[in-house]
């Protein structure tokens, strides 16, 4: 087979019954998403998504541009309110919670799921104002020992710490992209959230940067959970432990990121690993 | 031929060129092969030598136009016997006046009769001026003309040079608004200078009386006339301080709405109806300040047992002022908000914030510089306007820091001094021209200062 057409990719989804491999987890599971629909005014963005994010696993979510990860990444922590014509169907739990019901106060869920963005975006403040800026509005200091202990642990864990704790005062947008994508995981992690997502977090850095984000991932799936989206396939082989497929707005197939990415079941998971699209 | 027709005829020979010059680059290119072995295209050629006609053509008739006056006067004054050439300014103006009258035909009889070689004089230096320059600046285009037609090479670098005069002539542009300032401000520095002479400086800006009126002769008290301008300027920045409180709380809320918040319908309501409200003459809004607002401030404070409100009050012009404004504040505040990236918003919610801790801590920080220079153009506003002071704050100079008596402005104080019938060089005249320095010296010092705050507290985000 080679390349499809989008006409093609229709038909194939015509018959769809479910994803391939096993999206959901007996136990250990810290996030759970059932029959997840996305919709953009009128416009369908993902369809039935089932999928369970277990407790110290990094999932990694990979597919052709447009697949739609992006947009289920963030109705994991509601992101996709602040859009006016973004709405969501389907039951999303976390720890047993659902996030998407009445009592849900959001800004206690993104302290919750915190999040890491495509592009660096530090606020125009200090290096060190930007890491208080969450334990500051969560109220979860009162003294300026325990704030700057929460700044220093939080850079540490993001191994930025030796590269700053000279300079905390200045201006966080004069460090590199790398630095400041390090950075930014540190504001987020400085909140001490259960769930990490990450939106293509290297996908504006240089190679090298790129490497220390990753070793950076592989640490911090001691205490976290983490949930990433990223193009390069390399990238999800070399950070995470399960891998899902999606394909225009479905998961296609998720399992064991050596299974998906050694013997994929499903024809387009193969097509996509092999590079014969995407 | 007069001036008009003139310009016309350089417009069609400059046109000509054009036509010839381009027809000329591609025929020249016949000789190497064809149009696509000349350096620039064929309307570039033709660009450039019209350029060399019409430049030199434009000049000489700009630089005749503005020096022709002054030299027929100083050659038909020579004429003039000797005691008219000893005459000061003004009195030498009323001659020339006089001479050019004659000339014209408007009136007929001279007071004197040494007038009469004068007129016969000027009778012919203007015959000789308007042929003179008829023929140079037609010469001087069609020469120009034809060496840049003759220029005409394929090698040419036309495109370069003509990038070149268009780089000239928007330099030229942005020279005009430039000088036309320091004309401006000359003057005014020139007739303050004058002001001074008469009023010692000290007391202009030190004084705290003001009472301009001179009287006509000497015996009557009061003759002198009282310069301090130290009450219109506690006016002026008593009521446009008013106005700011009003406006920028107001306006920057208002941008905030209608960024942050409101949904794009209800945004698209409110924005119209904010530029009405930019839309309305300031004289309306000057009688509704007088009419309506003043009297109900007048009854609301008496009401609660003020007295001594005047019927026209600082309070009651700075109000409106303040809502003539808020459009401004708002729109202002509405674009440097709306810069402000979306990733930084993004951040801020992803890291659990409220929008009310995302505005305050992120966006307004980010959006600051915009702000404060949104906030200094309705400053310059509220110090410049006119119209709602005059109809609602009256016209009377107290030194006061009670807004609700009845103030006066710099700005209005201005307008009074040159309605009406002045003679040009009295204190009373001349003292706009320093209140108009004084006025423009403190807009420049908040600008300067504003700057350096900006620069000072600046977050960048790019």
């Amino acid at each position: 087979m080679t390349t499809n057409t989008n006409d093609e990719l229709a038909q194939i989804f015509e018959g769809w019954s479910s994803t391939v491999g096993k999206p959901t987890l007996k136990d250990n599971a810290r996030m759970t998403t059932r029959g997840v629909d996305v919709f953009y005014g009128e416009k369908q963005a993902i369809f039935g998504v089932d999928l369970d994010i277990g407790k110290n696993e990094v999932l990694a979510m990979i597919g052709p541009s447009g697949c739609g990860k992006s947009t289920f990444l963030r109705t994991l922590n509601r992101m996709n309110d602040t859009i006016d014509i973004c709405r969501v169907k389907g039951d999303i739990h976390l720890d047993g919670d659902n996030i998407y019901d009445k009592k849900m106060d959001v800004v206690n869920l993104r302290a919750r799921v915190g999040m890491v963005f495509q592009k660096p975006n530090p606020f125009p403040k200090s290096i060190y104002d930007n890491v208080a800026y969450g334990p500051r509005i969560h109220g979860l200091v009162t003294r300026k020992a325990e704030l700057d202990e929460i700044v220093e642990t939080a850079l540490q864990k993001a191994s930025i710490w030796n590269e700053v704790k000279d300079r905390l005062d200045q201006p966080a947008t004069g460090l590199s992209g790398g630095q400041q994508q390090r950075l930014c995981i540190a504001r987020t992690i400085a909140v001490s959230p259960e769930v990490i997502l990450m939106d293509e977090p290297c996908s504006a850095l240089d190679p090298i940067a790129t490497a220390r984000i990753e070793e950076l991932i592989a640490e911090l799936s001691e205490n976290f959970t983490i949930a990433i989206v990223t193009h390069s396939m390399q990238q999800a082989a070399r950070v995470s432990s399960r891998t899902a497929y999606f394909h225009l707005g479905r998961l296609v197939e998720v399992g064991a990121t050596d299974k998906i990415f050694t013997a994929p079941e499903h024809r387009l998971t193969e097509d996509y690993i092999t590079g014969r699209f995407g | 031929m007069t001036s008009s027709s003139l310009f016309l005829l350089l417009i069609i020979i400059v046109a000509a060129v054009f036509v010839l010059g381009r027809k000329r680059s591609v025929d020249v290119a016949q000789s190497v092969g064809g149009i696509r072995y000349l350096h620039s295209l064929p309307n570039y050629y033709g660009l450039l030598a019209a350029a060399w006609a019409a430049i030199p053509g434009v000049i000489l008739l700009a630089l005749w136009s503005a020096f022709q006056d002054v030299i027929i006067q100083n050659s038909v004054f020579s004429l003039l016997p000797e005691s008219y050439q000893a005459l000061s300014g003004s009195r030498l103006d009323l001659v020339w006046a006089e001479i050019y009258n004659l000339q014209k035909g408007i009136i007929t009889e001279a007071s004197d009769p040494a007038f009469y070689p004068a007129v016969e004089a000027l009778n012919n230096l203007m015959t000789t001026s308007t042929t003179g320059r008829t023929v140079l600046v037609i010469a001087l285009t069609v020469l120009g003309g034809v060496w840049g037609w003759r220029l005409i090479k394929p090698e040419q670098r036309a495109r370069n040079q003509f990038e070149k005069v268009v780089e000239a002539l928007l330099l030229a542009s942005s020279m005009i608004a430039i000088l036309t300032t320091v004309g401006i401000v000359f003057s005014v520095v020139f007739e303050s200078i004058r002001f001074f002479h008469k009023v010692p400086f000290t007391e202009f800006v030190f004084g705290i009386k003001w009472s301009p009126q001179i009287a006509i002769n000497a015996e009557v008290a009061g003759s002198s006339g009282a310069f301090g301008a130290i009450p219109l300027f506690v006016g002026t920045l008593m009521i446009a301080g008013i106005a700011l409180l009003v406006a920028v709380p107001v306006g920057l809320m208002t941008a905030v709405y209608l960024v942050e918040y409101a949904s794009s319908r209800v945004r698209s309501i409110i924005k119209p109806l904010l530029e009405v409200l930019a839309g309305i003459p300031t004289v309306v809004y000057g009688f509704f300040a007088a009419l309506t607002m003043a009297p109900k401030l007048k009854g609301f404070f008496e009401g609660i047992g003020v007295n001594g409100v005047s019927s026209e009050s600082a309070l009651a012009a700075g109000l409106v002022m303040g809502i003539m404004i808020i459009p401004f504040v708002s729109s202002l505040a509405d674009d440097v908000i709306n810069a402000v990236p979306r990733s930084l918003r993004d951040g801020s919610y992803g890291l659990g914030a409220t929008k009310s801790e995302t505005v305050k801590q992120v966006i307004f920080p980010a959006a600051l510089p915009g702000i404060v220079s949104g906030v200094l153009l309705a400053a310059s506003r509220a110090i410049g306007e006119t119209m709602i002071v005059v109809m609602a704050a009256g016209l009377a100079a107290n030194l006061t820091a009670n807004p609700l008596e009845a103030v006066t402005t710099v700005t209005v104080q201005i307008a009074t001094l040159l309605v009406g019938d002045q003679e040009f060089d009295s204190a009373k005249t001349l003292a706009a021209f320093a209140l108009g320095l004084m006025l423009f010296f403190v807009t420049l010092m908040l600008n300067v200062i504003a700057l350096a705050v900006v620069k000072r507290f600046r977050e960048q985000y790019d």
